[in-house]
């Protein structure tokens, strides 16, 4: 995810840092995006100019301090509480004052994360949508202590400059897109339990309605352990709250390896 | 082929606007109850739009039956009762079939239920004649309150309500976020005025009746505002808080 962020911030030409502890990590996240634009320039999406001025604008570091000028951090680092709270720690050691703070967390709670800061109310979570360069939604999540005006700034700039479509969040459990959906996939399962009705039928019923996909379609594609994952956390979260249940099938599916289009079989089978 | 449906007036909300103006398109003849009483013309299919959340749709299906011939089959909203159950307290049961009125125009696939009186009864094209003579694929899927499209609407705007009002997030930055975040085609809240309130409220409510599961309790706000007759109003929303 931190690859397209980068990609996102390069695109309107703003010097971007893109760090990793782990220097050849840093490296191959560098290829990678490369090879992204290069793509693009062959499917006529970019000039082979604007790669070149992207690329520029890309800076790959692995030390910290190397932060110290920047106006905004939006780290993207593994989904662990302990981790996350011990990177933004360490930044606030090396970032000037001025300098806000962004997770990019789908799952955990801003307000748990800057309880361990000094100043948390510089600190918010910018959600970025998985292709972060296409999708155009990032949610701005406030946490309990985030400055309204901190929130409010980022959300102009999200629009204004990365054009991006913000919207304002309160620090909860799946924020609004990963709990509003729940039941799109968690419904799904209980209305395929008896058999009478097949997951082509509410794949297709569905696609019918306007939906582009079908759940089932919809979770071979992000990965049935994915879909799985994101169900089990806002369930958890709202301490086993029934109407966010998953399905008993849905874990059934997980166990047996059927995972989606990665696995080649998931709901249904692709060869 | 000159076709007549009577379609029962007392559907929730907007059904029988959006029904009958469907019907009318297709260039099928649209009566009410009240006119079929008055000169009791000939009817080919007979359409419930009732769910049945707030009427005594018992009443009203017993009273069709016995003012149709046994042929005539009934297309009963299955938004708050089984198809099963509907046709528990009919005659003849396997002439009524579940189905859902919801945007019946933007559709092209039919979703009935067969209520379990009719298990074994193998061939119900002459019920669905009328429906593929319009277009309409016909789906059959388990006999259960809210079916597959109006069940999962139902859900998602139960849960944007529950989010709304937990203030996590405004009706129109969630619609939003819907749209643009997972590609749905509304949001919740724009879906759940073009739908009403009344059918989302009917049919969370029978699946809780039916099922007498904590999850699909709906969200005391979203019951209020059926109580109220109110809708949402995402870009006046300062007037629907």
């Amino acid at each position: 995810m931190g690859r397209g962020i980068v990609e996102v911030m390069a695109r309107q030409e703003i010097d971007v840092y893109l760090y990793d502890q782990d220097r050849s990590a840093v490296e191959r996240a560098f290829v990678h995006i490369q090879n992204q634009l290069d793509k693009q320039v062959y499917r006529t999406k970019i000039s082979e100019q604007q790669k070149m001025k992207m690329l520029a604008a890309i800076h790959p570091v692995d030390q910290l301090h190397a932060f110290h000028t920047c106006d905004l951090i939006i780290e993207a680092i593994m989904e662990e509480m302990s981790v996350k709270q011990q990177l933004f720690k360490a930044l606030e050691k090396v970032v000037s004052t001025s300098c806000i703070l962004a997770t990019n967390t789908s799952s955990l709670s801003v307000t748990e994360i800057a309880s361990v800061m000094q100043n948390p109310k510089r600190m918010l979570a910018l959600h970025f949508f998985n292709p972060a360069p296409k999708m155009p939604l990032v949610e701005v999540v406030v946490g309990v202590h985030t400055d309204q005006n901190v929130a409010e700034e980022m959300k102009t700039w999200l629009k204004q400059t990365l054009l991006k479509e913000p919207v304002m969040v309160r620090d909860a459990p799946g924020f609004i897109v990963n709990r509003v959906a729940r039941p799109f996939h968690t419904e799904a399962y209980r209305m395929v339990a008896s058999g009478e009705t097949s997951k082509t039928q509410v794949d297709k019923i569905l696609q019918d309605a306007g939906f582009k996909m079908g759940p089932f379609q919809l979770q071979d594609l992000i990965g049935i352990d994915i879909n799985y994952a994101a169900s089990m956390s806002v369930y958890e979260s709202f301490n086993h709250e029934p109407r966010l249940r998953p399905h008993p099938n849905q874990q059934k599916m997980l166990q047996s390896g059927l995972l989606g289009r990665k696995t080649k079989k998931g709901h249904y089978h692709y060869e | 082929m000159n076709r007549t449906a009577l379609i029962y007036e007392k559907g929730e909300g907007i059904l029988f606007h959006e029904v009958s103006k469907y019907f009318k398109q297709k260039k099928i003849e649209v009566i009410t109850h009240t006119e079929f009483t008055l000169y009791q013309p000939q009817v080919d299919i007979v359409i419930d739009l009732d769910s049945g959340f707030t009427t005594n749709k018992r009443k009203w299906l017993s009273l069709i039956e016995q003012e149709m011939g046994a042929d005539i089959p009934i297309f009963s909203s299955a938004h708050y009762y089984s198809a099963t159950e509907m046709a528990s307290w009919l005659i003849h049961p396997t002439r009524l079939v579940g189905f859902s009125p919801i945007a019946i125009q933007d559709r092209n696939i039919l979703e009935v239920s067969r209520p379990l009186q009719a298990k074994g009864i193998k061939n119900e094209d002459e019920k669905y004649a009328l429906w593929q003579t319009l277009g309409k694929t016909v789906e059959e899927v388990a006999d259960e309150p809210g079916l597959v499209f109006p069940r999962t609407i139902a859900m998602l705007v139960n849960e944007a309500v529950f989010a709304w009002r937990e203030q996590v997030a405004s009706q129109t930055e969630i619609d939003i976020a819907m749209k643009k975040g997972t590609n749905f085609p509304f949001g919740p809240f724009e879906w759940a005025d073009q739908i009403g309130i009344a059918s989302i409220v009917a049919i969370l409510s029978g699946l809780y009746r039916e099922f007498g599961e904590e999850r699909y309790r709906p969200a005391p706000y979203l019951k209020k505002m059926f109580y109220a007759n109110a809708h949402f109003d995402v870009d006046k929303e300062e007037r629907s808080c």
